[in-house]
């Protein structure tokens, strides 16, 4: 509870410090969403040309784009420092957050919230919305498909930039980690080979956030539910296991860091 | 002219300097293709034919790390100008001996220059191994001759994103949705020839595709007629670009506003 609380308050504090510059803040969220939007003519120009691939269609497409819009901009805007982790432990500047009685990860993760996360939040909704799966159990297992998805991003690139504690500046590779997984979510899985389907579902999961939860909200089945919950779990607790081992590696030097 | 030589060999020298950080830049290229061919190669599969809209599965592999190598390696020249705008770093160089602009041009052009190469290298075999041998030797020169109309279109789009921090702060949302107007608009997802009519209609009216298309399309399947085209359209663009460029720079020098230091 005391956690909760805790977490609640940095969202809290982010939202305001956001609406100190609200022009910008809508700006950003407002050309994200045109920025989205004009990304998708391509799967529009795609669909009108070559109808449907291996059982996907525009609408798959949208729904794709919504989990994984939505997922993304969760993450995002609540724990904006899950894709700059490795800049914050390679600059030293995890000291700030251990001299303090709070959870050292989850405190680092939602001390920054990416204005632009929230244009990717809305834009995943109406995406969903118009998908034509928006009914209620649809809505249910889109809801529990952006769950795993935020919970696979974070996860997954907490894991990647924790190698920081071990082989120094991985920035670089934290970039690549990332470009990878969201340039791979965003395409369904049945394009590719069975090698690389594998790949999709463990080295870079991509496909559990993007292609096996929206084939749950297509159509249930015990197989996706077990695959997307079991990948979201395990990337979160491995997550939060290298971050706990790499911490007690983790040396700074003297530098004085200021957090605002 | 010596001078700017001068800043581009920096650049250059600059970008070598790293290879670590050199290399890893260019895996992102091959992870681009290989999911690129993956689309086209079940498209042409479920499609059952050779060519669509006269292209071909190898063609539509090369056309993509064509325009791949273009995407990755153009330098965000507006991100820099943008900050040195913001934090008023462009009061220092104004009072240089060099002009803003061409500074940057040369700056971006050393940048470009070694990513571009390096893209094009790694680019190549991948696509090599993924749909057989590159095009004809003509490919390569038209390509080369259209790039270079293609790179200044896009330093002047850049620079003008870039400029736009003397009236706005926040610039990077306009990069974004420039960059996907030439995804589309430009052909860089889809080659304009897979467009409806009314839509390459649209395109072409547009500096775009003089910016993507028009290398990447020459390079797979050189066509002497779409050459001169494409250089033609990109003479007028380039004409029109830098005129506006110079003007809002011009402009952009009466906004500046610079508080001690």
């Amino acid at each position: 509870m005391r956690q909760v609380k805790f977490i609640f308050a940095l969202w809290k504090a982010n939202l305001q410090a956001a609406m100190e510059f609200r022009a910008a803040f809508f700006t950003q969220i407002i050309f994200m969403m045109i920025n989205n939007g004009v990304y998708f003519i391509f799967w529009i120009l795609y669909f009108d040309k070559f109808n449907a691939v291996r059982g996907w269609d525009i609408n798959t497409m949208m729904l794709l784009f919504g989990i994984t819009a939505s997922a993304w901009g969760i993450g995002a805007f609540f724990f904006g420092n899950f894709i700059s982790l490795a800049e914050v432990i390679v600059g030293g500047r995890l000291d700030y957050y251990l001299s303090l009685p709070r959870p050292v990860l989850l405190h680092v993760l939602a001390s920054k919230s990416i204005g632009s996360g929230m244009g990717d939040l809305i834009y995943g909704i109406g995406s969903f919305m118009l998908s034509g799966y928006f009914t209620p159990d649809g809505t249910l297992r889109f809801l529990l498909g952006v769950f795993a998805g935020v919970c696979i991003f974070i996860g997954f690139l907490v894991i990647v930039q924790s190698l920081s504690f071990w082989l120094g500046n991985t920035v670089a590779l934290s970039q690549f980690a990332l470009s990878a997984l969201l340039t791979f979510s965003l395409y369904p899985s049945v394009l590719f080979d069975a090698t690389t389907k594998f790949i999709l579902l463990t080295l870079i999961p991509a496909a559990l956030i993007g292609t096996i939860p929206a084939e749950f909200v297509r159509e249930f089945s015990w197989q996706s539910a077990i695959q997307m919950v079991s990948g979201s779990l395990v990337f979160l607790f491995l997550s939060i296991f290298i971050f706990k081992l790499g911490l007690k590696r983790y040396e700074s030097g003297s530098a004085i860091q200021v957090e605002v | 002219m010596k001078k700017y030589l001068s800043i581009l060999t920096m650049q250059i020298i600059n970008n070598i300097a790293y290879p670590g950080d050199f290399l890893g830049r260019s895996i992102s290229i091959a992870t681009f293709i290989f999911i690129f061919a993956g689309l086209w190669g079940t498209t042409f599969t479920i499609a059952n034919t050779d060519a669509i809209n006269g292209l071909t599965f190898p063609n539509m592999v090369w056309y993509f790390m064509m325009a791949e190598t273009l995407e990755l390696g153009r330098p965000r020249i507006n991100r820099t100008i943008s900050e040195q705008v913001k934090n008023g770093e462009v009061a220092y160089i104004l009072n240089k001996p060099y002009n803003f602009l061409l500074y940057h041009f040369s700056a971006g052009l050393g940048d470009g220059a070694v990513r571009m190469t390096l893209n094009l290298i790694v680019g190549s075999i991948v696509a090599w191994i993924l749909a057989g041998a590159p095009p004809a030797p003509l490919g390569w020169l038209m390509a080369f001759v259209t790039l270079i109309g293609a790179w200044i279109l896009h330093f002047c789009f850049m620079a003008l994103i870039g400029l736009a921090a003397f009236v706005v702060e926040e610039t990077n949302s306009f990069e974004l949705i420039y960059q996907k107007l030439v995804f589309i608009l430009g052909g860089f997802l889809f080659p304009l020839d897979m467009f409806p009519t009314w839509l390459q209609n649209i395109a072409y009216a547009l500096p775009f595709p003089y910016m993507m298309y028009a290398p990447a399309r020459l390079f797979v399947k050189p066509d002497v007629d779409l050459f001169w085209r494409m250089l033609g359209g990109q003479a007028i663009w380039v004409t029109v670009f830098v005129f506006i460029l110079a003007f809002v720079y011009q402009r952009s020098e009466k906004y500046l506003t610079v508080n001690g230091g």
